[in-house]
């Protein structure tokens, strides 16, 4: 039972940070339709940033925090504005800006090694804290806040798509774009605002991982991939359903250490990635669309 | 000294020719965005690694790096072939990522982070190619011949209906080809080549470890197929000499090492980017990819 309960534990912990990757991820893809690998280095960034005002030049933590999540918005901001944007213009196809998000990950993840070097850092804010048991798991007051955090954010975001004016307008740019603009909502608007979200949550995921793990400039691309992962398990384009699937995901990486050996945790996620795009790559709560592409 | 970098460079160029020439295959000719062209890579360099080191010829583990690496390439295209677009190319990405976790895991075959050292040079017919000048000999005419076959392939009928899958797939069904067959087939021959071109870097090398066949590695093969230009092989003999040189200046610039690494990383990313904003076909391409 005891196993059982701190698998539990560390699924919802994963899930949790999973799913706030899986959101943001799936917002930009719901409204500007293709995988923007990007948001990865987005999410570094902010576990860097944090590191860099924190503990580099020694600001205060919640301003820090606080400093570290406006710099990744406006990174987002930045990277729709200097590369997506140009390449809408000209019309580009989906596998064109993922191509483009991928060189775009790659470079700002050599730009965090150039400046940070490719050893682990750590930021340290909170110490080791002797981990409550709850039902016979160890949970440390950093992991429950961590799992806290994320519902209240999700929630937080899910109010924010279905009351705010400007949810309600990605999910019409989301739903159909054409339409959209008729009624008169500036798709190009909506895309920046959706860059903007996506990446703050991205910020918040990433100041998570920093307080709970270590720092590697390479934390980015494994993160989306999961995050992407989620979003699949779940239904891509659903925030909602990305949400689930991360949180799918997160429990079966961590009770499929019951079989396999812990090593193979990352290809557990690949495995149930090929399944879901094979036998139902619309997702759990996904509908079939005739646009599969 | 200066000659001898020379050639050392230049044996890189001959082994990054067969990567980019083959990715052509899957990526320019097909237009599958094939993510997982390094993993066949690696699964070759193992394959001709660990079976010359079990004392097995050369020639033997150089044609059964190309041969596993293609029943891989055929096997992982029955499922992924039903997939378009991004989805097809996350899903050759996972498998990128899930040879890794193996190449790193199964420690019993592979030693895992550890590595193979020692991996012999090679042997041909009682021929030693101990001299780097001879092993730059042989990747060039294993590269002449990748290019070859590929030319072939490219102006045969078979090409000619790869392409008319990459430009109209229902089009193409509509002519009664059978389009499913025919991306396998483009996908494992691109795979056999791969893992021609990961066989020539273990036994040039001489050391292997997983680290070498990362998403990270796949980002200069992939750099030379998109500035190249879709299709184009001359392209691409052109752009594998510009992107494997280019960056080789920083170090004489007298940059830590540390850095050229992402260096060069941030030039292959920058190029890349450039070229889908400005000129998408590429340099020599005509098609642009969908």
């Amino acid at each position: 039972m005891g196993i059982f309960a701190q698998l539990f534990v560390n699924g919802l912990i994963a899930g949790g940070i999973y799913a706030l990757v899986a959101s943001g991820f799936s917002l930009i893809y719901s409204t500007c339709k293709f995988a923007n690998f990007a948001h990865g280095s987005t999410i570094a960034f902010s576990a860097y940033f944090l590191y860099w005002l924190f503990n580099m030049l020694g600001i205060n933590f919640v301003f820090s925090v606080i400093l570290a999540i406006i710099l990744v918005s406006l990174l987002g901001y930045l990277m729709n504005l200097f590369i997506y944007k140009p390449l809408r213009k000209k019309k580009a196809s989906r596998v064109i800006l993922l191509l483009a998000s991928f060189a775009l990950l790659i470079f700002l993840e050599s730009i965090i090694l150039i400046f940070f070097g490719a050893d682990v850092k750590t930021i340290g804010y909170i110490k080791v804290a002797k981990g409550m048991t709850i039902l016979g798991a160890i949970i440390t007051p950093l992991q429950l806040f961590i799992i806290i955090t994320s519902f209240v954010l999700l929630g937080l975001l899910y109010l924010f798509m279905k009351k705010t004016k400007i949810g309600k307008a990605m999910r019409a740019v989301s739903d159909n774009k054409e339409v959209a603009e008729i009624v008169g909502i500036s798709s190009e608007r909506i895309y920046a605002w959706s860059f903007v979200i996506g990446s703050a949550i991205a910020g918040v995921a990433g100041i998570l991982i920093g307080l709970e793990q270590n720092l590697e400039p390479t934390m980015g691309t494994n993160l989306v991939i999961k995050g992407f992962t989620g979003a699949i398990i779940g239904g891509i384009g659903s925030v909602p359903g990305a949400v689930l699937g991360s949180f799918l995901l997160g429990f079966a990486e961590n009770y499929g250490i019951w079989w396999l050996p812990s090593g193979y945790k990352d290809a557990i996620a690949f495995i149930i990635l090929f399944l879901f795009l094979l036998l139902r790559p619309q997702g759990i709560l996904g509908i079939k669309k005739g646009d599969k592409r | 000294m200066i000659e001898a970098y020379f050639i050392h460079l230049l044996i890189l160029v001959g082994i990054f020719l067969v990567l980019a020439l083959s990715l052509q295959l899957s990526v320019g000719f097909t237009g599958l965005l094939n993510l997982g062209h390094i993993a066949f890579y690696g699964i070759g360099a193992y394959t001709s690694a660990l079976l010359v080191m079990n004392g097995f010829p050369f020639w033997v583990g150089f044609l059964s790096a190309g041969i596993v690496a293609m029943i891989f390439g055929y096997l992982i295209s029955i499922p992924v072939n039903k997939l378009k677009g991004d989805y097809l190319t996350l899903a050759t990405l996972g498998f990128t990522f899930v040879v890794y976790a193996v190449l790193l895991n199964w420690t019993n075959l592979t030693r895992g982070p550890l590595g193979l050292p020692g991996i012999p040079k090679p042997s041909l017919f009682g021929f030693v190619l101990k001299s780097n000048l001879n092993y730059l000999i042989f990747t060039f005419v294993i590269a002449a011949i990748t290019y070859f076959i590929i030319k072939k392939i490219s102006s045969s009928p078979f090409g000619k209906v790869l392409e008319a899958i990459r430009d109209d797939e229902l089009a193409a069904k509509s002519l009664g080809k059978n389009t499913l067959k025919m991306k396998s087939y483009a996908l494992a021959i691109s795979a056999f080549f791969a893992g021609i071109a990961g066989s020539l870097y273990a036994h040039y090398i001489t050391f292997i470890d997983p680290s070498s066949f990362t998403l990270l590695n796949l980002v200069p093969v992939l750099s030379i197929v998109i500035i190249a230009g879709l299709a184009s092989l001359k392209g691409t003999v052109v752009a594998t000499f510009i992107l494997i040189l280019l960056p080789e200046p920083l170090r004489f610039i007298g940059f830590p090492s540390s850095v050229i690494g992402p260096m060069r990383q941030i030039i292959y990313a920058l190029l890349l980017l450039l070229i889908l904003i400005y000129r998408p076909k590429g340099l020599f391409g005509k098609v642009e990819l969908e």
